[in-house]
């Protein structure tokens, strides 16, 4: 290595920029865990009207982090926010089995968006905390996510309340991000 | 830097030393100047907490967690502390006493807000159940629910079809200010609510209402309500008149909104700030009074 190429990177030391997107139903934890990954308080929070960002450090990078509302009337907006979008976050309310299907639907349609091909997905199953979750290996069999060959995934239990299982998420989020920016 | 040092200078000794001599000069005390200097309000009230805080008698400074009952004995003993004489000084007692209900019935209300707001909306009360209908009926007389669980309630402004899950960290406080602002000022609660359901300019009416109860909570919390409340209420603050406070959120709000005509509601959180900043600068007024002005059923 030329000490051209040394001071280069040197000089590109700056922490690369990545923009992560998450989404998923209304009520299934989005803004609490962008509360928790910002390390504030999630004790008071209310329905996303609209969108919430923050920025986040981790591992050398600094994730500006989108967490877009998912009412369904909102969900049209959606797509103006896919644009360079490095990682996926799909959030799913894992004790909500009422609403499996729309939320399937919905991550189906997400796969479907030419602008998010081959983009890294990221599946928190959240609320792991409440006794009637239901467990994350039964839930990605129940969204068919084996047949998803196009890209990188995961699923990840997590409790955004608790934090648990979300810093998993994150190292997984952030190995991914560097093998795609190569 | 300068400001620091002068600023510990002045309240550790200069205060007192000052306090002393216009003491000896007028024969009066400071809360006294107080009482009879300013107008009843929040310049009195705000000025009278500041002395008592930041006295060094333990009577005094005790007069700001006092229960209710026990305030009468508290002003007894901080006017023989401070040697005040009724006969001199007749309107000092009365003075006194209502700027210590404010302040001491500011923390208590805070305390009444937080239990509402702790208090988990359940579908097995039927007391949230019976609330949340009302709320239903208060804003659609002629239309009827389908059922309990049904896209109808998008209508209103919920995000799904059982508005349970968006109550989150607000809890009954959310609920009952939207029923309060509903039954109190039912006209201008409709109104708002046809302003919301434009098909352009249009917003989520209840979940906007919760993010507003949010922002009350957080300006009572922050004590940056002082000023509303000490102006609005000479007496103890109650829950009434936080609710009040919120219908005005939510009426002035919508104006704000629809004034504003944002491109769409994916840009709620940027005109929420904007209004989030008119409101504390409106606070920043001494003669602040954050009331809605349309006549009112009560």
């Amino acid at each position: 290595m030329g000490l051209l190429s040394i001071l280069r990177r040197l000089k590109q030391a700056p922490e690369q920029e990545v923009r992560l997107l998450l989404l998923g139903l209304d009520n299934a934890g989005k803004t609490t865990l962008l509360k928790q990954l910002a390390a504030e308080d999630t004790s008071y929070i209310t329905p996303t009207q609209g969108f919430n960002i923050k920025s986040v450090q981790s591992s050398g990078f600094k994730l500006n982090v989108w967490d877009i509302g998912g009412q369904r009337k909102i969900r049209p907006y959606w797509k103006n926010y896919f644009e360079n979008t490095d990682v996926l976050i799909y959030v799913i309310d894992s004790a909500d089995r009422r609403r499996f299907e729309e939320t399937s639907l919905e991550l189906a349609e997400l796969l479907e968006e030419e602008q998010l091909a081959a983009v890294p997905l990221l599946i928190f199953a959240n609320k792991q905390d409440l006794m009637t979750a239901t467990p994350a290996s039964e839930l990605a069999e129940g969204l068919n996510l084996h047949t998803i060959r196009d890209r990188m995934w995961q699923v990840q239990a997590c409790s955004a309340v608790s934090a648990e299982g979300v810093q998993d998420g994150m190292t997984w989020v952030c190995r991914n991000i560097a093998v795609r920016k190569k | 830097m300068l400001g620091c040092i002068w600023q510990y200078v002045y309240t550790s000794f200069l205060r007192y030393w000052l306090k002393w001599l216009i003491r000896q000069a007028t024969g009066t005390c400071e809360l006294q100047r107080i009482c009879s200097g300013y107008k009843p309000g929040a310049t009195r009230t705000t000025k009278a907490e500041y002395s008592l805080r930041s006295s060094k008698n333990k009577a005094l400074r005790g007069a700001l967690d006092t229960n209710k009952d026990q305030l009468e004995q508290c002003v007894d003993q901080i006017m023989k502390v401070k040697n005040v004489k009724p006969q001199k000084d007749p309107l000092f007692k009365e003075s006194l006493h209502v700027c210590l209900l404010q302040i001491t019935g500011y923390n208590r209300l805070y305390i009444s807000v937080e239990d509402l707001r702790k208090e988990v909306f359940s579908s097995e009360n039927q007391e949230h159940e019976a609330t949340l209908l009302k709320l239903w009926d208060l804003l659609m007389p002629d239309v009827k629910l389908e059922s309990r669980i049904t896209k109808q309630w998008g209508d209103i402004g919920f995000q799904g079809d059982d508005p349970k899950t968006d109550f989150r960290g607000m809890g009954m406080l959310g609920l009952i200010n939207l029923v309060f602002f509903s039954e109190n000022y039912t006209e201008e609660a409709r109104q708002v609510l046809s302003h919301a359901n434009h098909p352009k300019l249009g917003y989520s009416y209840a979940i906007v209402g919760i993010n507003l109860t949010e922002m009350a909570y957080s300006l009572l919390k922050s004590g940056a309500l002082k000023p509303h409340f000490y102006n609005t209420v000479l007496g103890t603050p109650e829950l009434q008149h936080f609710h009040q406070l919120y219908c005005y959120l939510a009426y002035e709000f919508d104006k704000f909104w629809v004034a504003e005509e944002p491109e769409s509601i994916m840009q709620f959180n940027q005109y929420r700030e904007k209004f989030h900043d008119i409101v504390k600068m409106h606070l920043q007024d001494p003669d602040v009074s954050l009331t809605l002005t349309v006549r009112s059923k009560n």
